[in-house]
């Protein structure tokens, strides 16, 4: 999962937080309001560049030649500049069909998931039926199985299905949604019941009460969700590479790995440009979701 | 994203499955049913296109296309590399929708056939018209399994010494020459080292990308071996000598065990490096300074054979089998193996290749690429049993060299317990099933 991005960004201030918390209690506000923000912004620094670093690195050695990718010592800027490593990548590899396909099977599984993940969740807590805590306890047992031990018959049953190489061969072994379920579940649990109740009394029906008493009050969970959905899927790699033979249904991950060499000499620039290509999609979704994740956490329920 | 990072995770799974695929594949290629999966009439070749012959790999299939349009061939992607590909193919066996043609590499394609996945190619060669003579005798004679062949040589390689022209003239040396034994080189190391402003003389790749391979060669040059027929041997005085040796060359610098070695020669952070003949197209076109090639170090032999051949899974039908090795013939024929090895680096697997006017010509103006011609009829012998046959041999002897080149550890103690993980494996699963 690349979740460095989903990490950094929350994380930089919980971080620089106890930087803050140890500076000497008897000092007046404004002093302590200086060195509490010195060290803090020390602190912000220190965690953005280790985060940023890495990232750095791959960004500028997509822009490197390959001699200079290995230059002793290391250096920072790419000399000579090789924006050509983005076109080798578009002329190695089938980019737009991968890059399609990622689209395809990422938008198919999240909307799927999203879907099956709240409406269960959501009669696992507030519908009344036999049996509904086995149900729970199931879906909870199936998160403990590892993915390793269910691709095999997954993989039986889909190929004599003659599924293999499709889209829906690939998307309908990775729709469960075990822990999509869990996490809404424990949220919708979470909900005051006051709130529940009073729509209840005032006739909700199933819809009214998912769209406008629930959802609303879960939105910072549920974009957390599909977040992690979207970055999940984008990056499956094992399960469409069993599934997939050619470009017509792979995604990108397995695309890329058309630019590494089998035996001797890999040119990692255009593997590096490959990766940022396949990464900025994901940055965008993350950016725009990460308003939405805030928006949702300003946004009380419960008034006064 | 961390693709890095990701693709370790989907090794870490690779390998927890291919695991437990080990046992189910036994069942489904020796429970194949006897009229044997129809395919939808075109023979499914899956290839993980070894040192990115991809291209090449299509050409030579568009030309079987247009002469056969009853059976054309479907390239397919198979994987990153062998073990991704012996992987797929290990899922395809539990579920059907088998292919037609795999690429299975030295260490792969004898469990294969050792549990039956793959189907024994003689009586079909027979049918296909097939000529196995006209293979080069060495290369087709290392897939023979109970008396019977179960692949066909295709990406065929053997190590190789690159050394650095200029590097080695600096330190007065002839780089037409490598050193003819370990211990020459060892002397020589000094010498080079200076002239390389200390960096080390030779990077070998490190245990996951094929130290086990390449240590193979020295091991041998010592007196030593992996394995005796199906006796491990590493803890024979001769094979722990070459294991220190290897050590020690390492502790003083002469010797660097690098996780990228093709990188680090081609950029001059050493002067000399071990690989496969496979990569000697890459390496031409990029690498910083001219290179020659040489024989790895004897005494003869020094060098293993490697590379992959292709192999025919057991569990379709006999018309498709025939198809798939009429295919085969076609993919490795005398013009084809040609273009292939030119495209590549690996070397001609037909005898009269060398006699084709055209790749003589092409030999005298590339004498790297002859290196590994001649090295192969001189300088080579099949590999050990330990490393090629027994069930993730490889993976184990190079994490092993790992432990004791990057980790240091001692030479002795992990070569015990190299010896007795490998003769349990031989005793448990394979002894059983060898009819002779």
């Amino acid at each position: 999962m690349a979740s460095p991005l989903t990490i950094a960004a929350p994380s930089a201030p919980e971080v620089a937080a106890p930087a803050i918390g140890p500076s000497r209690t008897p000092r007046t506000n404004g002093e302590r309001g200086l060195a509490g923000k010195i060290v803090g912004y020390l602190g912000i620094l220190l965690t953005v560049a280790v985060i940023l670093v890495p990232l750095y690195f791959i960004v500028i050695t997509s822009l490197k030649t390959q001699p200079d990718i290995y230059r002793d010592p290391i250096t920072w800027w790419p000399n000579p500049l090789a924006p050509e490593n983005y076109s080798y990548v578009g002329e190695h590899v089938s980019f737009g069909k991968y890059f399609r396909n990622s689209v395809i099977i990422t938008a198919v599984l999240t909307v799927v998931k999203v879907t099956l993940g709240v409406l269960s969740a959501y009669a696992l807590s507030f519908l009344r039926f036999p049996g509904r805590t086995l149900v729970f306890f199931l879906v909870i047992a199936s998160l403990m199985v590892p993915n390793q031990i269910t691709i095999i018959s997954n993989y039986s049953l889909v190929a004599q299905w003659g599924w293999r190489n499709t889209f829906a061969g690939i998307i309908v072994p990775l729709a469960g949604v075990a822990f999509g379920t869990f996490l809404m579940r424990n949220h919708f649990l979470s909900l005051p019941k006051e709130i529940i109740e009073a729509a209840r009394m005032d006739g909700a029906g199933f819809g009214r009460m998912l769209f406008r008493v629930v959802l609303p009050m879960s939105w910072p969970t549920l974009v957390a969700f599909t977040l992690i959905t979207i970055v999940n899927e984008w990056n499956e790699y094992l399960w469409p590479f069993l599934m997939s033979d050619t470009d017509k249904v792979a995604p990108l991950p397995i695309g890329l790995t058309f630019l590494q060499n089998n035996e001797g000499l890999t040119n990692w620039g255009p593997v590096m440009a490959g990766t940022v290509l396949a990464s900025i999609p994901i940055l965008i979704v993350f950016l725009v979701l990460q308003k939405q994740m805030i928006k949702g956490l300003t946004a009380g329920a419960v008034k006064g | 994203m961390s693709l890095s990072r990701r693709s370790f995770l989907t090794w870490a799974g690779a390998t927890a499955s291919v695991a437990a695929l080990g046992g189910l594949s036994a069942c489904a290629g020796t429970g194949g049913s006897a009229a044997g999966q129809e395919g939808d009439g075109t023979i499914k070749f899956w290839s993980n296109h070894p040192a990115k012959s991809k291209d090449v790999e299509q050409k030579i299939i568009d030309a079987w296309n247009a002469a056969n349009p009853k059976t054309p061939v479907q390239l397919i992607d198979g994987g990153a590399n062998y073990e991704e590909l012996a992987q797929k193919f290990n899922a395809a066996l539990t579920g059907g929708q088998l292919p037609d043609v795999i690429v299975a590499s030295d260490v792969n394609w004898f469990n294969f056939a050792l549990n039956g996945a793959t189907a024994p190619l003689d009586d079909l060669w027979t049918k296909a018209g097939v000529k196995p003579d006209t293979y080069v005798d060495t290369l087709r004679e290392d897939y023979k399994l109970n008396g019977k062949h179960f692949a066909m040589p295709y990406a065929r390689s053997t190590n190789l010494m690159y050394l650095d022209n200029a590097i080695f003239e600096k330190a007065g040396l002839d780089p037409k020459v490598g050193p003819a034994t370990w211990q020459q080189f060892a002397e020589w190391a000094p010498s080079i080292r200076k002239a390389n402003g200390g960096k080390p003389v030779l990077a070998i790749p490190d245990g996951s990308n094929y130290l086990d391979w390449y240590f193979q060669g020295m091991i041998w040059t010592f007196g030593g071996h992996y394995s005796r027929d199906w006796t491990a041997t590493f803890t024979d005085p001769k094979s722990i000598e070459a294991g220190k040796f290897l050590q020690d060359q390492v502790k003083q610098g002469n010797i660097a065990v690098s996780n990228d070695a093709v990188n680090q020669f081609a950029t001059g952070g050493a002067s000399a490096l071990l690989e496969s003949t496979g990569s000697l197209t890459g390496l031409t076109a990029s690498a910083k300074t001219p290179f020659t090639t040489a024989y790895l170090p004897g005494p003869k032999p020094g060098a293993a054979t490697g590379g992959a051949g292709l192999s025919v899974p057991a569990g379709i039908s006999e018309d498709r089998k025939l198809n798939a090795v009429k295919f085969i013939d076609f993919l490795t024929n005398t013009q084809n193996t040609i273009t292939f090895t030119q495209a590549t680096g690996y070397m001609p697997v037909r005898k009269d290749a060398e006699a084709d006017p055209a790749e003589k010509m092409y030999l005298e103006q590339h004498p790297n690429a002859t290196t590994a011609i001649r090295q192969l009829n001189e300088n080579t012998q099949p590999q050990d049993a330990a490393r090629v046959f027994v069930q993730g041999g490889g993976k184990r002897i190079g994490a092993a060299l790992d432990r004791i080149t990057i980790g240091g550890e001692d030479v002795a103690t992990v070569f015990a317990q190299l010896q007795d993980e490998t003769q349990k494996i031989i005793d448990r699963d394979i002894k059983p099933k060898l009819s002779n």
